[in-house]
């Protein structure tokens, strides 16, 4: 053939001249060399109080750092890498209304919890002003000692209260405006989603695929433990940390988290047996693919179809446990999570008041909340189709 | 090359041909079958027995059998995909077994697979580009644009577009996938493409494009090829040389022609027999004692295919027509095999099975010109009919002892032709048969 010598041409290619030798650097784990050095730093700094940051971290607050490292160098990294990809994924995404509509709600939910705090400030506690109505709305005159609105007259003694733009959604029975408990409860959502997504998801994923690929022994051993972990209920080992250690959200995480993730370690065994002995795995390895090499190239891309909506499941499911168990009460009294507020809202007798009222009639305390749970719920749900649809490129529509 | 060889063989017999690119020899590959939580071993699939042979470069060796006989699994060996438990394999005078780094790295790119089922022979999430382009990339190719050049230019060759580079695989006919799964084993430029059943899944024309695809590189870049199938009309138009491989050995192996116009094994007989013949009179001569291949994990003693050979070799003491030797034979193994037909299922215990129904079913006459024979199988059916198969086992495989039962046949050194059949043994009394056809 002609041309000899043409550097395009896979005859030509000479090997011996190519080395070779694998990258131990790559970009990802670049990332998280920093970002562990980075906070690493400011945990040390932190220890021997010079104060850097201008705030103090409580336990959980390191446990988010890294959740946060994690979640950038193993998903921003490699996306920011691959723009065409990113850009592919999202743009499929968002073809759908229904899809664009609840990854629209996650993003504004990360913002506001991130970024809410910061904008909107930290109210006192206005007990002067408590149970205000939303704005457009009216509450029973005489629950607070302040009225900020009009006050109309209803039958006989009975005064009301206007809402006001002072407190467009409304106040608790402390005085909180609800806007900002919605905020602080958005914060604790996105606190259960980074610490699932983080840390949750990569155990199930690496155990999953670890057993599905090794088989023998191995996959004995490490699916007679997700037997086990499975058994054990986790409200009752969160209820024993509760009565010795002092209750905190990381204890839930880590309670709820840790022994959940057997049924999604489960469906990646399966759906990594499948794949196992197909073609390109066999090509692959014939061609001296090491094992993680084909389990980030061949496996984890063609098993998103069941991974993904699990996984979202997975968060949904956490994000209703945190707000369970902080309904039944069972929550750090100074993080204002959605369930904990409903509570409040639909309990005035238990809130100890000493006011009689019906739920009903601060029906805003409850209600708000539970919408941006029912929200965040929907939204998960629908993200997670909408991934696995955006992945998976037979799917056009 | 010759310095390179001396490491590896330590007081080794000197080999015939020192320009073969690949040499097998004896390879075994067993699987274990285990038991319980400590995975004691309670049994081997004898997978691969045992097989050997050799490709010079540039030279296409077929290796041809039924699903089951381990052509697969010889193929992963000498791919190292399955670890081989026993034998040597050689790449241009390397042990494969033996190489690591950098020189496995080499064997590697040297040598290529292209699967057999062109639907899952890519990965659905990756472009045909990727895919194609993977090779290089795992082989050290940092280049990337150099990479996606060489694919663009590879697909054109073997007759895609460049463009198609950035489409899927669910994109593609069957036909399509087979050219990028050849230009996929291609891009490294290897000097052995191993091809399983690379036209299994295609129909008629595109097979012959496929196939023809294939034959032309391998005559431009002097690639040999190992090709496996169970169709004997690709080896025919694909191979120089053949190897027939049945439960695990190669019973016979030789230059394509000669094998398939003058099949010397009994077995590589009934192989071509299963091809439909236009002349209903062959049919007869070629069919199998029994229909079930046995259990690799239990295979039969002696010459793995007595159970089934329709030229199974009488004991020397019994004159009987080969008509009459055939039918007492083929009665004799489906008892063994407890493959009896419905009429004379002995496996209910009020059975009273009528000695003339198990005559009838395995076409026994009723008297057997032998007298010792003749004895034997009334004793066997009345066993029978007594619902005991055990005693009617037994009564028959003293009967009628046979070398092809007891002995292991020995295969000719010759390289070019080889069978491994008692009937081509000097040292046992039993001439081949003609073939005709």
């Amino acid at each position: 053939m002609s041309d000899a010598g043409d550097p395009h041409r896979f005859e030509e290619v000479e090997w011996d001249d190519l080395d070779g030798s694998r990258q131990l650097l790559t970009p990802t784990r670049a990332a998280v060399l920093v970002g562990l050095v980075v906070v690493g730093c400011v945990y040390a700094l932190e220890t021997v109080g010079i104060d850097v940051t201008g705030r103090t971290f409580d336990r959980l607050d390191w446990v988010m750092l890294l959740g946060t490292v994690v979640l950038g160098s193993v998903g921003l990294v490699p996306a920011v890498r691959h723009r065409p990809l990113l850009i592919r994924l999202l743009r499929r995404l968002f073809a759908r209304p229904a899809h664009a509509a609840g990854a629209a709600f996650l993003l504004g939910l990360s913002l506001v919890a991130v970024l809410g705090s910061v904008v909107l400030g930290s109210p006192d506690l206005a007990f002067q002003h408590r149970f205000h109505a939303p704005y457009g709305f009216t509450s029973v005159n005489g629950w607070h000692a302040e009225c900020l609105g009009e006050i109309t007259e209803g039958e006989g003694i009975t005064r009301y209260c206007d809402g006001t733009a002072a407190y467009p959604l409304g106040t608790n029975q402390r005085g909180h405006p609800m806007g900002h408990l919605l905020v602080e409860g958005a914060r604790v959502t996105l606190t259960v989603l980074v610490f699932t997504a983080a840390f949750v998801v990569p155990v199930a994923t690496v155990v999953g695929i670890i057993a599905g690929f090794r088989g023998g022994v191995v996959d004995d051993l490490l699916m007679s433990y997700v037997d086990v972990q499975l058994c054990i209920p986790a409200i009752v080992v969160f209820f024993i940390g509760y009565m010795y250690w002092n209750v905190s959200l990381l204890l839930l995480l880590v309670t709820f988290g840790l022994l959940s993730w057997g049924g999604i370690a489960r469906l990646v065994r399966s759906e990594t047996l499948q794949r196992r002995e197909d073609g390109y795995v066999l090509v692959a390895r014939s061609l001296g693919a090491s094992r993680s090499y084909i389990a980030k190239r061949h496996i984890v891309p063609n098993i998103t179809n069941t991974l993904v909506p699990a996984i979202f499941h997975l968060l949904a499911l956490l994000v209703l446990v945190e707000a369970g168990v902080a309904f039944l009460g069972f929550h750090h009294i100074e993080l204002y999570s959605w369930g904990s507020t409903m509570q409040e809202g639909l309990d005035p007798h238990f809130s100890g008041i000493g006011l009689e009222m019906h739920p009903h009639e601060i029906w805003w305390v409850s209600t708000f909340p539970a919408i941006a749970l029912t929200l965040t719920l929907a939204s998960l749900k629908l993200v997670g189709d909408g991934v696995r649809d955006a992945l998976d490129p037979r799917d056009d529509h | 090359m010759t310095e390179r060889t001396a490491g590896h063989e330590e007081g080794e017999t000197p080999r015939e041909d020192e320009s073969a690119l690949l040499e097998v020899e004896n390879l075994e590959t067993h699987f274990p079958i285990t038991e319980g939580w400590l995975r004691r071993e309670t049994g081997r699939v004898r997978a691969v027995d045992g097989v050997s042979f050799e490709l010079r470069p540039g030279e296409a060796f077929g290796l041809v059998g039924e699903s089951g006989s381990g052509k697969t699994t010889t193929a992963h060996s000498i791919l190292r995909l399955e670890a081989a438990t026993g034998g040597k394999i050689r790449f241009d005078g390397e042990r494969v077994t033996e190489l690591t780094g950098a020189d496995l790295r080499r064997f590697r790119r040297r040598v290529q697979l292209v699967v057999q089922d062109p639907n899952d022979a890519f990965n659905p999430r990756m472009t045909v580009g990727e895919a194609v382009a993977e090779p290089l990339a795992l082989h050290g190719m940092d280049d990337g644009d150099r990479r996606r050049a060489i694919v663009a230019d590879l697909l054109e060759r073997v007759g895609l577009e460049a463009a198609d580079a950035d489409r899927f695989p669910h994109e593609f006919s069957g036909g399509q996938k087979q050219r990028i799964s050849i230009a996929r084993a291609l891009v490294c430029n290897p000097d052995l493409i191993v091809a399983d059943e690379p036209t299994s899944a295609l129909d008629g024309r595109i097979k012959s494009d496929i196939l023809a695809l294939l034959d032309e590189l391998r005559r431009e870049f002097d690639i040999a090829v190992l090709c496996i199938s169970h169709d004997i009309d690709v080896i025919r138009r694909f191979c120089d040389r053949v190897g027939v491989m049945y439960l695990g050995k190669l019973v016979e192996k030789g230059v394509t022609s000669e094998v398939l116009e003058s099949p010397a094994h009994p077995y590589t007989r009934v192989l071509l027999g299963s091809v439909p013949s236009l002349d209903p009179s062959d049919r007869e001569f070629v069919r199998p004692l029994t229909e079930t291949v046995p259990d690799p994990a239990d295979p039969p003693s002696g010459c793995r295919f007595h159970t089934r050979c329709p030229e199974l070799i009488p004991p020397s003491d019994v004159a009987l027509s080969r008509e009459c030797w055939r039918t007492i034979a083929r009665f004799r193994f489906a008892v063994e095999d407890g493959q009896l037909p419905e009429s004379v299922a002995v496996e209910t215990d009020e059975s009273s099975v009528d000695e003339s129904t198990v005559r009838v079913a395995f076409d026994l006459p009723s008297t057997i010109p032998d007298e010792t024979v003749d004895r034997a199988v009334d004793d066997a059916i009345r066993s029978l009919s007594d619902g005991d198969l055990e005693a009617a086992r037994a009564r028959l495989a003293e009967a009628f002892p046979t070398v092809c039962e007891r002995a292991e046949p020995n295969t000719g050194d010759e390289r070019e032709r080889s069978v491994r059949c008692h009937r081509y043994d000097s040292s046992v009394e039993a001439a081949p048969r003609s073939w005709m056809r």
